[in-house]
């Protein structure tokens, strides 16, 4: 983790050769760079930068995709900033990533620390944890579905039942239809995070939990001084990632509710999504939905630099 | 069809779908989805794109990680930030300028449309990718790699004989995720691959449902995502196979 | 509502798109004798004998149109795909919008004009004007041929009729029988007795369709300025009956988050005792949820009392793709002529189109919406009913009342913007007991007026 001695490849020991072998040296370094850039510059410059950018063009255009575009200027920011749905939006979304934040978050960490602490059969359980990642989405909506049926028989508030309690109308209300979400969301996703855990964890070198032990340290312990610190910088990526993807959150809401009951899971790429495609606002508003993503993309630039800036310290 | 009564595998589904087959299992219907619905030339299809969008992912993630965290090229942060900013921009949002893209590339003019390279090669743009890789050669020690350029390797064996090797874990978290975006992709490949006979699964099956038995329907993505946890449960064992996560518990 | 049921990813919907090998993509050509166009032939999932059948009525078609060459393709209507193949020219010449979608792509320019050779169709001035509307853009033209058409009507479950102590023969004909009807089927077999669609715009589609039946409605014209009349009391009277059969009777029970294929899953699996959709959704609920046609009863939807009242409809519009040269549009009307009109009008035509139905283990003769007159409609009736395979006397509570029932148009302006804004009051209602109907609605109606002036 902590660059001892730094890469001196490129520029460093360069200083102290002659001018020739300086330019001999650079050439072959600078080379080598380009070559190892070269599959991502092509392919992120084609499928990524060059799209992105004509998104940003489309955002200050007026388009209906057949005849020549209109320059609007800012319009599209003006239609979007203006639109009621947006702070409906915003919001929702912001109590989506805080809910995903306190509840999802914390599940594959604790899935991902049991299982390694597992001598047996700890293939077989990130394997189960793995199982709803590939289960398909429309399948993962029948069966959740069936948990979320608003009924005193549906499976959920069944269970809740033989204590007493519900019966819950999970999707059907406004103040639940969002914790809802986020919990099928973090079934579906949670499998993904622990396989990365799991990844970090097999790096962990063997000594540092025997002097653990050799130290006393318990199970919880080593946990605790060993693997959590560990984990650090991998949590710290993990942890803007979700938030990234969180805002981003779309299928939950477009398979489940369609932005309902009365807008209230109805979240900043739904929105997105219906000035484009869909009906809300009739779609078609190519403008409307580029300029909001780019607002949102700023957003979240700015969100992640801040991030990055403010955990910079900590990785290390 | 619709001439039996009650009890029929899609009647069973819809009134208890967690109750498995409460008529009884009737693996027939596996059978049935397999043939009727044709499915095995549009799993050699998944496979096809799963491969090239693995081949892609990780080719581009581990020399741009590399790149960007071992040579470290001047403009290497701008780059990194380049790369970063398109995590922002959401996927649904690009596939008008991504789809104009891919049907006559820059310079050349080429088409992918109706190509499995059409399909795959956009996968590669993954920041997540990127991002992880760089993370993860951020984390090697610098002290191997020193000692390696000290010993004359170039970076070309730098990469292949030293950092490559060295990343097993993380080389298996990308694939699988990299496998697996491609097999549950839709709506990419749905626009690129018009032609139904090099449609992925996950394509083919959401767009025959509405004409399909629902019982059969489901069974085909039964079996659909039986593969990948299969892949997933014969990979694992690269990569998560270790002796640092025996550590927590051994005594 | 087709569209409806398209946007709703998961099992239900969205398209594939495909017309044959990328070469042939939306290419066209004009070599001298005559024109090539690719056209929509089938959808996905469709079985071999249908994609075959459409074959032979291309080779039929070049048959009668020697200068014209048509390539069927596999091709779904699909909001999400559309913009990319129109932006790429990758669409087929000749292709379905569902009546929803197609004022949308009017007003954006998205279609070709193909008003003249519309009107040039021998049977255009017997076409149903209300049906005709909805190919009409706000300015008057037409801009394709509608075909497909149904009412909306009601669907009930005989079964759970019958446990309920209610005649399945007898199915409510006023709003008054079809909430006692609810009440009685909930408190006797647990079931929901009512249900709606609520979500995906198909919450403010239904809500319309009430409003028709009571006499009301949600835009009113005047040249080419549209007024939004959310706001009515027809809306509100169609609300509070929502209201009080969740709150009071609580007979619409449970789920209310329901989406087109959703309703029709839960409806087949016996779970809903009545709701409304097109009159040809038992097509759906036979080919993919299985229902006992057994249980399968088909009413029209109770119309209130008001000279207005009468029942909205739904379709699709045989479009022509904007970038379509003169030579082609011509060719595509022609051609939507021949394959999605001509077997009302012919009997060859009829009978082959009921044979292939019948090969591909189809359902035939669900009842639609007439658009020529009943004499026409009777007729092609009589061509086809060897071939009927659907439980025809289970329905006769809809087709015994089809010709009296007035066809509404949808909302002309904006149609998926007005049923878009119109969900969350729908969801409000279901959702929040004290909801606030009346506020709810002058809302709604503010909001439908802001998105009619923005145009």
């Amino acid at each position: 983790m902590s660059r001892v001695g730094g890469p001196a490849l490129v520029r460093g020991p360069a200083r102290r050769r002659t001018s020739v072998a300086v330019l001999a040296r650079w050439w072959r370094g600078g080379a080598a760079t380009l070559v190892f850039l070269l599959p991502m510059l092509l392919v992120f410059g084609l499928f990524s930068w060059w799209p992105i950018a004509r998104t940003v063009v489309m955002s200050v255009q007026d388009t209906n995709l057949v005849g020549p575009a209109e320059w609007v200027g800012l319009d599209n920011f003006r239609t979007v900033l203006a639109d009621p749905l947006l702070p409906v939006a915003l919001r929702n979304t912001a109590v989506f990533a805080g809910i995903a934040f306190v509840v999802g978050y914390p599940v594959p960490l604790v899935m991902a620390v049991v299982f390694s602490s597992l001598r047996r059969l700890r293939g077989l359980y990130a394997g189960l944890a793995y199982l709803p990642v590939v289960v398909p989405p429309a399948v993962a909506v029948l069966l959740w579905k069936t948990f979320y049926d608003a009924s005193p028989d549906g499976v959920f508030n069944t269970v809740l039942g033989w204590v007493g309690l519900g019966p819950v109308p999970w999707l059907e209300s406004a103040s639940w239809v969002l914790p809802s979400l986020v919990m099928e969301a973090t079934w579906a996703a949670a499998g993904g995070t622990v396989i990365i855990y799991l990844a970090a964890l097999t790096s962990v070198p063997q000594e540092l939990y025997d002097a653990a032990s050799a130290d006393g340290a318990g199970v919880l312990g080593k946990i605790w001084h060993v693997t959590l610190p560990h984990l650090r910088p991998v949590l710290l990526i993990t942890l803007i990632l979700q938030i990234i993807g969180t805002a981003q959150v779309f299928l939950e809401p477009y398979l489940f509710t369609g932005g309902g009951p009365s807008h209230a899971s109805l979240t900043l790429l739904l929105l997105i999504y219906e000035y484009a495609f869909g009906s809300t606002t009739g779609g078609g508003a190519y403008g409307p939905a580029t300029a909001l993503s780019l607002m949102m993309a700023v957003g979240l630039a700015l969100l992640s630099w801040a991030y990055f800036r403010l955990t910079r310290g900590w990785s290390d | 069809m619709a001439g039996e009564v009650g009890g029929t595998p899609t009647q069973d589904t819809l009134r208890s779908p967690i109750a498995l087959w409460p008529n009884g299992p009737d693996l027939s219907i596996l059978s049935q989805a397999w043939t009727e619905l044709g499915l095995s030339s549009y799993l050699v299809n998944t496979v096809i794109i799963a491969a090239g969008s693995w081949a892609v992912q990780v080719l581009v993630a581990t020399t741009a990680g590399y790149a960007l965290s071992v040579l470290r090229p001047r403009l290497g942060r701008v780059l990194y930030g380049a790369v970063l900013a398109t995590m922002f921009v959401p996927i649904v949002l690009l596939l008008v300028p991504l789809y104009l893209t891919v049907l006559s590339l820059p310079v050349v003019h080429w088409s992918l449309v109706g190509t499995y390279a059409g399909a795959f090669l956009p996968a590669g743009a993954s920041a997540f990718n990127v991002v992880l890789m760089k993370r993860f050669f951020d984390s090697l020690p610098r002290e191997i790699l020193d000692a390696a350029r000290i010993d004359g390797a170039g970076p070309y064996r730098l990469f292949w004989s030293v950092v490559l090797p060295m990343s097993r874990p993380v080389l298996g978290v990308v694939s699988v995720f990299a496998v697996l975006a491609a097999w549950k992709d839709f709506i990419w490949p749905l626009i690129v691959l018009p032609d139904p006979a090099k449609q992925p699964i996950a394509v083919r099956l959401p767009s025959i449902a509405p004409a399909t038995d629902l019982s059969v329907l489901l069974a085909a993505m039964a079996i659909s995502a039986a593969l990948p946890i299969v892949f997933f449960l014969l990979f694992q064992r690269l990569f998560l196979r270790s002796e640092g996560l025996e550590g927590a518990v051994k005594g | 509502m087709r569209s409806i049921r398209l946007r709703t990813v998961a099992l239900t919907a969205v398209a594939a798109v495909a017309f044959g090998s990328l070469a042939a993509c939306g290419e066209t050509s004009d070599d001298g004798d005559g024109v090539t166009i690719t056209v929509e032939g089938w959808r996905p999932g469709d079985k071999q004998a249908t994609i075959d059948a459409v074959k032979a009525q291309a080779a039929a078609f070049h048959k009668d149109h020697p200068d014209i060459t048509v390539k069927p393709v596999e091709w779904q209507w699909n909001a999400q795909t559309f913009p990319a193949q129109l932006a790429g020219g990758t669409l087929p010449i000749s292709f379905r919008v569902p009546f929803t979608d197609t004022k949308g792509l009017v007003e954006r320019g998205q279609v070709a004009d193909v008003d003249a050779e519309i009107r040039e169709l021998p049977y255009f001035d017997k076409l149903n004007p209300n049906v005709l509307a909805a190919a009409q853009g706000t300015d008057g033209k037409v801009y394709g041929l509608p075909s497909d058409v149904y009412a909306n009507a009601l669907h009930y479950n005989r079964d759970l009729f019958t446990k309920a102590g209610l005649d399945p023969d007898k199915p409510p004909t006023t709003w008054e029988e079809l909430r006692a009807a609810a009440k009685q089927i909930h408190d006797r077999t647990g079931a929901t007795g009512y249900a709606e669609m609520t979500t995906s715009n198909t919450g403010g589609w239904i809500l319309t369709t009430l409003t028709y039946a009571l006499g009301g409605r949600m835009e009113t014209q005047d040249g080419d300025t549209f007024t939004a009349t959310v706001d009515n009391p027809q809306a509100e009277q169609a609300l509070q009956l929502l209201h009080d059969m969740r709150w009071t009777d609580e007979s619409f029970s449970g789920n209310t988050a329901y989406d087109w294929a959703g309703i029709n899953q839960a409806f087949a699996a016996g779970k809903v005792g009545m709701f409304i959709s097109g009159s040809d959704v038992y097509n759906a609920l036979v080919t993919t949820s299985a229902i006992d046609p057994k249980t399968y009863g088909l009413t029209a939807v109770p119309l209130g009392d008001s000279a207005d009242a009468g029942v909205l409809g739904g379709g699709s519009v045989n479009v022509v793709s904007a970038k379509a040269s003169d030579a082609e549009a011509e060719a595509a009307v022609a051609w939507a002529d021949f394959f999605r009109v001509r077997k009302y009008t012919d009997e060859s035509a009829a009978v082959a189109d009921a044979k292939t139905q019948t090969a591909a283990d189809q359902p035939v003769g669900t009842p639609t919406f007439p658009i020529f007159d009943e004499a026409s409609y009777t007729t092609y009736q009589g061509w086809v009913k060897d071939y009927v395979n659907v439980p025809l006397e289970q329905m006769s509570g809809y087709t015994s009342r089809m010709f009296d029932l007035s066809l509404i148009a949808e909302p002309p302006a904006q149609t998926q913007a007005v049923y878009g804004a119109l969900d969350p009051v729908v969801q409000k209602v279901l959702s929040d007991e004290d909801a606030d109907i009346a506020a709810l609605l002058k809302d709604a109606d503010a909001s439908v007026q802001q998105i009619l002036d923005k145009g």
